[in-house]
């Protein structure tokens, strides 16, 4: 009766199908790589130290991720920049 | 012009065998001769799938060491014109054959059927690189699940390496009302995924179970929706890729959403 109920006042939670088709995705990139998680969680970090070295980031909204295409894997990277800093100048 | 076909997953437990046995059945009912050859040696079951285990004298390995000629090994299956079986040794290991030695076998099978379909065996070890090595080209089977596609994305990937053209796949155990409300996979999905062509869909359904009690092929079933299934994919296989895919929908009218609230599908059957 409740699972009736709820059918019909549509409180049906989020299809688990998306949930599926995201891991896959993400699996299927770290298989093809042979990158773990962890280690493109402190690849994310060593590029953010260098960047930050130069501009000053938005690091609560900066991601990096893999992208699998029709025939590559991509990194992509969207690193908010807040401001340059001026001083900045190569090493 | 005969054509070797091997059929595999990666993963085990989604219907390799089931496929391999079905699509033997439908090959043969279209009047082809058809040679279904168990590589999963060591873990024979396509014999108990085709209700052809008692009638098992030699196998596969057995013609392989030459202990018996190749049509010794061949059982014939009485109910259908045209389709034998050659079963996998029980007590033996997939290091008793080697990839040279599945070559010559099926050449030797080429020259005698119209298709050799070869059941292969989980895993991406030695019983897969054996199966693969006489085929000509390759059925992938994955369920809706992101276990199976991810072992089906891997094979492909070792299908490829193997210089097998592009393979078909086969989408096993779909259930349209879970499609329906959105809890699984459905066919755009997979495809998005996997990028190869589709060869067809099976509904999960009790059918198999029975057929699988029975050592009865469903595609012997007229009446079955699994057989249905398998009988299309069978002449999908047998060259007349435009014939229609079942509709598992439930209908998106306001009867089919009604149906769809009270519990009830409109692709009977279809669990």
């Amino acid at each position: 009766m409740n699972t009736l109920i709820n059918k019909l006042l549509n409180r049906n939670n989020a299809s688990s199908k998306e949930d599926a088709k995201s891991r896959l995705k993400v699996l299927l990139i770290h298989d093809q790589v042979d990158l773990t998680p962890a280690q493109l969680d402190a690849m994310q970090e060593e590029i953010t130290a260098v960047i930050q070295k130069y501009v000053e980031i938005d690091r609560d909204n900066s991601v990096v991720r893999l992208e699998r295409g029709d025939d590559r894997i991509a990194l992509i990277s969207s690193v908010p920049v807040r401001r340059v800093i001026e001083r900045a100048l190569p090493a | 012009m005969s054509e070797c076909i091997v059929v595999t997953s990666g993963k085990g437990g989604v219907g390799k065998t089931t496929t391999s046995a079905n699509l033997g059945v439908a090959l043969a009912m279209q009047g082809a001769t058809v040679a279904v050859v168990d590589a999963d040696i060591g873990l024979r079951n396509l014999d108990v799938i085709l209700g052809l285990e008692n009638r098992i004298v030699y196998d596969l390995v057995h013609v392989i060491e030459g202990e018996c000629r190749l049509k010794q090994a061949l059982i014939r299956d009485k109910r259908v014109e045209g389709l034998f079986l050659l079963p996998a040794a029980q007590t033996r290991d997939k290091n008793a054959v080697t990839p040279q030695q599945m070559r010559e076998l099926v050449e030797k099978l080429k020259a005698e059927f119209d298709y050799v379909l070869v059941d292969c065996p989980a895993g991406i070890e030695q019983g897969f690189k054996n199966a693969v090595a006489g085929a000509d080209r390759a059925v992938i089977v994955t369920t809706p699940e992101v276990s199976a596609i991810r072992d089906a994305d891997r094979i492909i990937g070792m299908v490829e390496a193997a210089e097998l053209p592009e393979p078909n796949l086969i989408i096993n155990r779909y259930r349209a009302k879970m499609v329906n409300r959105g809890d699984m996979m459905n066919k755009e999905d997979i495809l998005e995924i996997l990028a190869i062509p589709l060869l067809g869909i099976v509904p999960d359904h009790e059918d198999i179970i029975i057929s699988a009690n029975r050592g009865v092929p469903a595609v012997f079933d007229e009446s079955s929706v699994v057989g249905e299934a398998f009988r299309r994919i069978g002449r999908r296989l047998g060259g007349e890729p435009n014939v229609p895919e079942m509709d598992f929908s439930e209908g998106s009218g306001v009867w089919g959403v009604m149906k769809r609230w009270m519990g009830f599908g409109a692709a009977q059957g279809v669990a």
